[in-house]
């Protein structure tokens, strides 16, 4: 028999023991895998934010508004590549519950600032010559049912139309895909000028600006280049990298690293109590048969050895069943929830987060009965049981 | 019968008197228990806090205007005339012959969050004298209201207790204009705590929002006014409204939150105790394995098999019994009062305080209940069944 079919036989001596403690296992990193999958989809914005890329607001706050003459001055501005802007339409489909990221936009300068949207060149061209053009988010039309080549209304729970109402017609051209799989395609982008010719108030005033530097080196300088240009105006700005400004809003919703972090170390600490104990508890039972090893001519290292994998083997299984699982419910949840938290998905970092956690907790659950085992007098262990 | 009940009663005894000989399984089951329990209750005593403040702001005696489809008071716009229709709808409560009719202005300033120290949306409301008629519980605690015309605004004691930037003295700018912090109010605890407060006509002139207004508050004047001053508003084809009970909206804006942190937190509490689950099982196979010829023993003199039954189920029952007593703590001790804001549906941040209730705990212990009786029921059919000479030939 090999080291290895000895161990295994050792782990399932008692078979709904071991499958027990594979269950509690296999929970932990059930929990763990798709909480962190979660968690960096909150996260995405962060992570995928461009770092050249910076984003220009009202000072009092991101939801005040700025005068459209604004956007010439910046774009004048030494150290702007590109700018454009964008205003916050307030957009649902069909039912006012069903809210949507709809935004108005300075068309062409807006494509080009986010080269992560792949978009066809005849959807551009169409989209670039049509005033009453949208475009829309390849997850989102998915979930919303809209088909490119017809005509929607869009409504806004904001602005009213200046020929009454609140419904505005638009021209589906083309979908927003997303250059890798964890780009967010769940927006809406429509023409500032057609929007600005049919409001009945707040005419000529911008949202935002999204502002490139030729270099993130830059950042710094340009923005308080813009900062100052518009100190003490009557709508001061405050210019941020693109990053600090999605941290920032993630942060508003509150600390989701904290109840991630408590709820994935209870959920760890469960499992380490359960395993660890039942561990130690089924070494001891062994004590003679680790003494009659002994006797043989095991050594001491080896037994040590022998009792780790087989802690190790229980932690691997478990987890790795678990991740496994985790990475099927995480998929078929990306696509209930697209269009809601888009980008999600088990990646790379997470599986490899898991991996060293297997490896520490079976360590930490193997090692103390391994020690045991492993100074454990012959004659003692002989002698008991 | 009573000597059915005398067997149950003596085996009980047994089983929780020797739980020490299995204190470190038995150790293990409580700690995973408790923790699961503590798990849900943090989610739910989150919901219950976001819900009690946000539905305990809302009036059965007061209705909320706004502009159809808005959906949240920010989003929403009356203009001037139609504000002067809608404060003469029938249904609307008379003061001194003035109608109780409030025009709100509810404008997102930049506050800074203490917990993270990055911005975070403030509500500084525009409110007119007919403010304080249309809300029970307002006042100041320090300092003083602001004087209309001026620049002066009020602080929320929920919003200085998270954010920083509007302390009582303070001078903030807002574009060109200059405000002072002149008073800090409570209103019963309600999501008003999370605002700022400033005079309306000062706030729509230095906002540059003319005589609009966002919101109207309305004082109904009888019971079943809300119908009457709903046909007659909904019918005007040259109104587009939405008209609520302020209780009725408030209920609605909390609904969201709180469904959100339910449906995370319960199928993370259900996972949670299917991990400690697995582990009370193997806690009570191992009991009733050790318990062997304890087991048979008492078969032996005449003990029957239901009172094995009962005596493991019921010691499984005390584990997750204790463990659930040790989590509510936990949760009590840790969670409980603990104050935070999140964004809430109007697009500013709301404070709110962790809140554990009799109805939550319920729901935690059942949940840990359910782990020890399934956890128990299992093991308890082995030690029911076990065959009494073979339990004394391989208890060595």
């Amino acid at each position: 028999m090999t080291i290895f079919g000895f161990v295994r036989k050792n782990m399932f001596r008692k078979k709904l023991r071991a499958i027990l403690m594979l269950a509690a296992t296999f929970i932990a990193f059930l929990i763990f895998g798709v909480l962190m999958a979660f968690f960096n989809a909150f996260n995405s914005g962060t992570e995928n934010a461009a770092a050249d890329r910076m984003v220009v607001v009202n000072k009092i706050n991101f939801t005040q508004t700025m005068p459209f003459a604004y956007f010439n001055r910046v774009k004048a501005i030494e150290g702007v590549e590109l700018a454009g802007h964008a205003n916050w339409f307030g957009g649902y489909y069909q039912d006012p519950k069903n809210q949507i990221p709809v935004f108005a936009v300075s068309p062409e300068e807006y494509l080009d600032l986010y080269p992560e949207w792949i978009i066809e060149d005849e959807v551009r061209d169409a989209f670039l010559s049509d005033r009453t053009a949208l475009l829309i988010g390849a997850d989102l039309a998915l979930r919303l049912g809209i088909e490119v080549g017809t005509q929607i209304p869009m409504f806004s729970n904001i602005y009213s139309h200046k020929d009454g109402g609140n419904s505005w017609s638009f021209n589906v051209v083309g979908l927003i895909e997303g250059r890798d799989k964890d780009t967010p395609t769940a927006n809406v982008i429509f023409h500032y000028d057609y929007f600005n010719e049919t409001i009945t108030f707040g005419q000529d005033n911008i949202g935002w600006m999204v502002v490139r530097t030729a270099s993130p080196d830059l950042n710094d300088v340009v923005a308080e280049r813009i900062d100052t240009q518009f100190a003490n105006s009557q709508a001061e700005t405050k210019t941020s990298s693109e990053k600090a400004f999605n941290k920032a809003f993630i942060a508003q919703l509150g600390n989701i690293t904290l109840i991630v972090g408590l709820v994935v170390g209870a959920a760890f600490l469960t499992i380490l109590m359960i395993v660890g104990n039942t561990m130690v508890m089924s070494i001891r039972e062994r004590t003679k048969e680790i003494g009659v090893l002994k006797t043989l001519g095991f050594s001491s290292p080896r037994i040590l050895r022998m009792v780790l994998a087989e802690s190790l083997l229980l932690s691997f299984v478990g987890g790795l069943l678990g991740m496994g699982v985790a990475t099927l419910i995480v998929a078929v949840m990306s696509v209930l929830l697209q269009g809601f938290i888009p980008g999600m998905a088990v990646g790379a970092d997470v599986f490899l987060q898991a991996l060293g956690i297997m490896f520490i907790l079976g360590l930490i659950t193997g090692l103390p009965p391994a020690l045991t085992a492993m100074r454990l007098p012959i004659v003692k262990a002989l002698s008991r049981g | 019968m009573k000597s059915m009940m005398l067997q149950i009663i003596a085996v009980l005894t047994i089983n929780i008197k020797s739980l020490p000989q299995r204190f470190w399984m038995s150790t293990s089951t409580i700690g995973a228990v408790a923790l699961v329990v503590a798990v849900l209750l943090g989610f739910l005593a989150m919901a219950n806090g976001f819900q009690k403040t946000i539905s305990g702001t809302g009036s059965q005696d007061t209705a909320i205007v706004l502009r159809e489809g808005s959906q949240a008071e920010l989003n929403s716009v009356i203009s001037r005339p139609d504000q002067r229709i809608i404060e003469e709808a029938p249904g609307v409560a008379r003061q001194n012959g003035a109608p109780v009719a409030s025009g709100e202005l509810y404008v997102v300033v930049d506050g800074v969050k203490k917990a993270s120290q990055t911005e975070a949306n403030l509500p500084l409301r525009g409110v007119g004298p007919m403010g304080l008629n249309v809300r029970e519980g307002f006042k100041i605690t320090k300092g003083r209201m602001f004087a209309s015309g001026s620049n002066e605004v009020v602080a929320g004691a929920a919003l200085l207790r998270e954010f920083s930037g509007f302390e009582l003295g303070r001078t903030v700018r807002f574009g060109t204009s200059e405000w002072k912090v002149v008073g800090v109010f409570e209103a019963n605890g309600s999501i008003f705590e999370s605002e700022l407060w400033a005079d309306l006509p000062v706030v729509q002139s230095l906002f540059n929002r003319g005589s609009a207004v966002q919101v109207m508050r309305l004082g109904l004047s009888g019971q079943n006014t809300l119908e009457d001053m709903k046909s007659y508003l909904l019918e005007d084809q040259n109104l587009d409204l939405d008209i609520y009970t302020e209780q009725d909206y408030f209920a609605e804006q909390a609904s969201q939150t709180t469904n959100f942190i339910q449906y995370l937190g319960w199928p993370l509490g259900v996972a949670m105790a299917l991990g400690a689950l697995a582990g009370a099982l193997n806690t009570m196979y191992s009991s009733v394995a050790s318990r062997a010829s304890e087991i048979a023993t008492l078969r032996a003199i005449g003990f029957s098999g239901f009172s094995a039954f009962v005596g493991t189920l019921a010691e499984a029952l005390v584990l997750s019994a204790m463990g659930a007593v040790l989590g509510v703590l936990i949760a009590w001790a840790f969670f409980d009062g603990i104050s935070t804001s999140t964004l809430g549906a109007s697009f500013t941040q709301v404070v709110f305080t962790f809140e554990l209730s009799l109805d939550v705990i319920v729901q935690a212990l059942i949940l840990a209940l359910a782990i020890g009786l399934i956890g128990g029921i299992l093991p308890a059919v082995r030690a029911a069944r076990q065959n009494v000479a073979a339990a004394f030939q391989t208890a060595e």
